[in-house]
């Protein structure tokens, strides 16, 4: 059983079992393959960056994770630039409340990880970001994961073109890795979510700065690697205020109210761009991931706790070449 | 107490960690140069040896053991003297960076793109990337310009001084529109790119001795960054390249802020004893 099941909450209802079942039986007629199980996400209203995310963390967490006593929880939030005042990257206050969550919940050890794309300077632009001020001590929870020792990886199934793949070993080790992402529209990739805050764990030390073998290797392509390069991972979506527009650096604030996690990424992420009002059907890293009919992506497989998308959707702004990818256009 | 740090931090086989762990090529290599600029010879030696134990067999340097392909830590290597280095250690290392450029600068990346049907100029600009079958960047052609720049002051060649020029011209081109270098993106994302710092000051070390006006916008973001950066990196590269182009003001000091990075030590090092007029970086 793999850490990403274990943490998983049991249980599932007669309507879960149901839909699984009915899954199953398609793939027998080799209609289709999954999923087994719906997903489950959930979406919490946050309206500010105050004390009350605290709360709200502990809330969620609670609700979707089975026992994490004793295990090593890696937290990796998105830093990509120093512009104080933005909504580039994950709020701290975001950060620290997960940090301070998965210890309540009896974590053995949870750290902080990071590996920018484009400035090398990474514990200066945690800094700049207000993660200093945030949270205590932040300098001996954090690791450079551009920096950290790495480990060759041979994903079980490869969809881009890189040739060597090789992950840092604070990542691969965690006992769950936690992409703390933020709700951001992108400007090559159409929305960058949980899964896309992955490419910050690819070695800058090995790759460089920008790790631009990904950009040659398929951005999409590349995204769905590192997803099936860590099985045991855990999303949360900071949607308090996302970027819309010409993400993920020059847009602009979007308050969407929302945090958003879940134990299967693609769900989470496809749950966030239905809050965008985006066509997760439409992005082509969910649709690698999830088969060709997107099963595991679709609305009837996600068993959505909490809000419902309807009660909290915003329209984010698209670029021109994105506007395609509207739902209502789809 | 810079020197401690080094001494404190370098691993049983010679070399030294980013953070801590195995030893990797970059931080060795300024801990190396910073203890060889400082007289602590017997540590650096230990350094150097680990350096010329990795050198692969096509004359390049893998940024650590577990990575089996040489990359842009090649040109860092470089700028240690080959009476240092070892004369053939070095001379091969030099071969390695004439021999290596941007995806994007190669005959069959041109060809692929004229039969999809992009007829885009071909500017004669070459800059270098960070690893092997991608495009070139500016902070990795800085560093090969710094390296070969530096061999060409010991030995003078045509060769040298064309390749130099392709990435001078590199640089030039992908300079942001007010000034100044971010990663190597004159647009970002569909938007004007904006200068980075530690990049500005890098790309100015490497256009030392070349002038106009796109240098001289450059020099002036480069002095804007000085005023109000924090970022110990970032104001190591920018006395740097200040100090290429003789314009880092006479009066300065720098503000009290945190060196937290074993890389960012060793620079200040190198930056200090280049302001005390040992040219380290440059021939």
């Amino acid at each position: 059983m793999t850490a990403k099941n274990q943490t998983r909450s049991a249980n599932p209802s007669r309507r879960e079992w149901l839909a699984g079942a009915a899954a199953a039986a398609l793939a027998g007629c080799g209609i289709q393959q999954r999923p087994l199980v719906p997903s489950r996400v959930s979406i919490v209203k946050a309206p500010a960056y105050d004390q009350s995310v605290y709360e709200i963390m502990r809330r969620l967490l609670r609700e979707q994770l089975g026992d994490v006593r004793g295990k090593r929880i890696l937290l990796k939030p998105n830093l990509v630039e120093f512009e104080p005042g933005t909504c580039i990257n994950t709020h701290p206050i975001v950060v620290h409340a997960a940090f301070e969550a998965f210890y309540s919940l009896g974590a053995a050890s949870v750290r902080i990880a990071e590996g920018p794309g484009h400035r090398r300077n990474t514990l200066d632009l945690a800094d700049s970001a207000g993660y200093f001020q945030t949270i205590p001590r932040f300098e001996d929870s954090f690791v450079d994961l551009n920096l950290d020792e790495v480990t060759r990886v041979h994903p079980v199934r490869q969809f881009s073109r890189i040739k060597k793949l090789y992950l840092p070993n604070t990542a691969l080790g965690a006992d769950l890795l936690v992409s703390v992402a933020k709700m951001k529209t992108h400007h090559w990739a159409g929305a960058t979510l949980s899964m896309k805050n992955l490419f910050g764990t690819v070695p800058g030390g090995i790759y460089g700065w920008p790790k631009n073998v990904l950009h040659w290797s398929g951005i999409d392509e590349s995204i769905a690697d590192l997803h099936l390069a860590f099985r045991n991972h855990f999303a949360i979506v900071d949607g308090i205020v996302g970027m819309e527009g010409n993400g993920p650096i020059q847009g602009t604030p979007k308050p969407a109210g929302v945090l958003v996690a879940g134990a299967d990424p693609a769900a989470v992420d496809a749950t966030c761009c239905r809050i965008m009002k985006i066509d997760p059907l439409q992005i082509q890293y969910l649709r690698l991931v999830s088969g060709s009919q997107g099963t595991n992506i679709t609305e009837r497989n996600i068993r959505q706790l909490g809000e419902s998308v309807d009660s909290v959707a915003t329209a984010f702004e698209l670029i021109p070449e994105f506007r395609r990818i509207r739902l209502e256009n789809t | 107490m810079s020197v401690d740090l080094l001494l404190n931090r370098q691993n049983h086989d010679g070399g030294w960690p980013y953070v801590h762990g195995a030893s990797w090529t970059e931080p060795t290599v300024y801990a190396v140069l910073a203890l060889l600029a400082a007289g602590e010879h017997r540590p650096a030696s230990r350094g150097l040896d680990w350096l010329r134990a990795r050198q692969v067999r096509d004359g390049g340097w893998p940024p650590q053991t577990g990575f089996d392909e040489s990359n842009w830590v090649t040109a860092l290597v470089a700028l240690i003297p080959p009476e240092q280095l070892g004369v053939r250690a070095h001379a091969r290392s030099i071969d390695w960076l004439m021999g290596t450029m941007g995806e994007e600068s190669t005959i069959t990346f041109h060809l692929r793109q004229w039969l999809l049907g992009d007829s885009s100029p071909i500017t004669g600009s070459a800059g270098w990337p960070w690893v092997r079958e991608t495009a070139s960047w500016v902070a990795p052609t800085s560093l090969a310009i710094l390296a070969l720049d530096k061999e060409n002051s010991r030995n003078p060649g045509d060769a040298l001084r064309r390749r130099i020029a392709k990435g001078r011209r590199f640089l030039l081109e992908r300079m942001c529109v007010k000034g100044g270098w971010n990663h190597g993106s004159v647009r970002v994302y569909g938007a004007e790119g904006r200068p980075y710092p530690e990049t500005t000051g890098l790309a100015l070390a490497a256009l030392r001795g070349v002038s106009g006006q796109a240098v001289g916008l450059s020099v002036a973001v480069a002095r804007d960054f000085l005023r109000d950066c924090r970022s110990a990196d970032a104001l190591n590269w920018l006395r740097l390249g200040l100090m290429a182009h003789r314009q880092l003001p006479a009066d300065y000091s720098p503000p009290e802020i945190a060196y937290r990075t074993l890389i960012e030590t060793s620079l200040g090092m190198l930056v200090a004893e280049t302001q005390k007029g040992r040219e380290i970086l440059w021939g």
